[in-house]
Formats: structure tokens, sequence, C-alpha cells
């Protein structure tokens, strides 16, 4: 292509192919970091009840913290390659902008809980479980929207309203035993990250095809 | 009729705000392969759409390589949809 003068037919012609040429970047959203972290988080939640369950010992409650300690240097080297992409679409600004802002809230609500337990109040660190539920559940529903995918959307609602009976129960005094949290939360994580992902995949591959 | 806006009505500066309308953001190697077009032709191009306000050009780093990053400024979106309002004058549309 070089600077030269058109007809206006040429040049309709060449706004329609650079956006046709353009728009395949547009349907294909990256769900690499958030399987890890789903995959993280189901991996790490079913050593805990396993670990917890046998043993009843609840120091094992502390693989929690693999999460954080995995899941941010893997997080951070993956952005990096994804910071190598030629093109970047206002789906994928946005995305990128909510998981953001939700990766600001974790390391916060961290910093708060370590404020709490240095006081003793060890049981501060339920309030990640909620964070869990129901501020990624909410940012996953929200992925949905913008990407428009349906099962994100779905899968994220589903977490949210899990997080709010948890929370509903938790101030009730109903206790949260991890018979039956921590396989609701091994669920969320699934329907809320794995799932989309598998869709997404196949949506692809049915459009290449 | 009014006249078409010159700035845009080259072939290689309205595909590259062709491109730029339809995406966040693309680096030159990027647009360079979309339009395939010379890597001087292309540089020269983006200057004259970055001085008029319609692109805006960040060079940074990946690792020790360079990386130019070009996006469509909001003055340069409205000179754009102003462009096809007109074109669409000039073809019946």
């Amino acid at each position: 292509m070089e600077d030269k003068k058109i007809t206006p037919q040429e040049s309709m012609a060449i706004i329609t192919k650079m956006i046709e040429d353009s728009k395949q970047r547009l349907a294909t959203p990256d769900t690499r970091v958030s399987v890890m972290w789903a995959t993280l988080s189901i991996v790490t939640a079913v050593l805990v009840w396993i670990l917890c369950s046998v043993t009843n010992d609840s120091r094992y409650n502390f693989i929690w913290f693999s999460i954080p300690v995995i899941g941010l240097p893997l997080s951070f080297l993956m952005g990096r390659k994804s910071a190598k992409k030629r093109v970047r679409t206002y789906v994928e600004y946005v995305t990128d902008g909510i998981w953001r802002i939700v990766g600001y809230i974790s390391i916060a609500l961290i910093a708060i809980c370590l404020i709490y337990d240095l006081f003793d109040y060890s049981n501060i660190w339920l309030a990640m479980f909620y964070f869990a539920f129901i501020v990624v559940g909410f940012a996953a529903a929200a992925t949905g929207v913008v990407l428009k995918e349906k099962s994100y959307l779905f899968g994220g609602i589903f977490s949210t309203v899990a997080g709010l009976i948890i929370s509903v129960s938790s101030l009730c005094g109903i206790p949260l035993l991890m018979s039956w949290v921590i396989p609701l939360y091994i669920f969320c994580f699934f329907v809320m990250f794995i799932v989309p992902s598998f869709i997404i995949r196949h949506k692809l591959k049915k459009t290449a095809e | 009729m009014k006249e078409l806006n010159p700035l845009l009505h080259s072939q290689l500066r309205l595909a590259v705000m062709s491109i730029l309308m339809n995406v966040e953001e693309a680096d030159f190697v990027y647009l360079k392969e979309k339009t395939e077009s010379t890597a001087g032709n292309l540089s020269v191009q983006l200057d004259e759409l970055s001085s008029a306000g319609y692109v805006a050009i960040e060079k940074g780093f990946i690792g020790k390589k360079t990386r130019t990053v070009c996006r469509v400024t909001d003055f340069g979106r409205k000179a754009f949809e102003e462009y096809v309002e007109t074109l669409k004058e000039y073809l019946n549309l």
C-alpha cells in the first residue's frame, strides 16, 4: 500500500477490507490467565479439603496462601507475554481493567487480613472466602457481559449468589463447614472459568472450520 | 458536495485509520503487516496522522526491543466518522 490518491469507491473498499482483516481479533478472548487462577484455586481447595479432613489439623489451611504465592508471579509472567501482543481490542482493554481491579482488591484485602491477624483476629481470613465468591464472581459476570458470553455470566452470577448465601449463613451463625463450603467453592470456580473457557475454545474452533 | 478530508483520502492513511477505529491499539508491526506497506512509508504517514492529532503514538520498550503503539484519538475518531459520512454522500449510500 502506498500514499496515493484514491476514488470514493476505493476508499470504501479499503475501509471494508481493513475492518474485515482486523475483525478476527475481536472474537478471540484469551482465557489462559483465568484458567490458570481457576485451576490453582481448585487444586488448592482439593488439597486443603483432603488434608484437613484426613488429619483433622486446621493448620493445613495455610495452603490457601499458595494461591497468591504461585498465582501472582505466574499471572505477571503471562501478562508480560500478552504485553507483546501486537494489537489490543477495546474488549481486551475492558476485561483487563476488570481483572486488574480484582487483583488490587485482593492485595488490599490480604493486607487488611494480615493487620487484623496481628491483633489475633484470625477469623478475618474468612473474608478472603467471601471475596473469592462475591468479588471474583461479580467480575466473571461482568466479563461475560463484555464478551457477550453467557457461560461467564451465569457462572459469575452463580458464584456471587453462593457467596451471598455463605455471608448470610455466617451472619446467622450457621457454621461454614468444609463439607459443603469447599465443594461449593470448587464448583463455582469450575463453572465460572473452566466451563466458559471450554465453550469459548469450542466456538473458536467451530469458527475456524 | 463537501470535500473529502484530504488527510484521510489517501490509501495508506485511510487503511491505518480503518484498522485503528476497529481496535483499541495496534503496534507498528501489526499495522505494517495489515497494510502491506514499507516501514519508511508507514512511519511517514503515521507522523502525518499524529501531527494532525488523529493518532496518538507511544514509543516504549519490551525487553530490549522498541515498540511503537498507535491508537486513534477522539479527534481522529470524529474526523473518520465525518469522512465516512461524506463518502456515503459521494457513493449515494
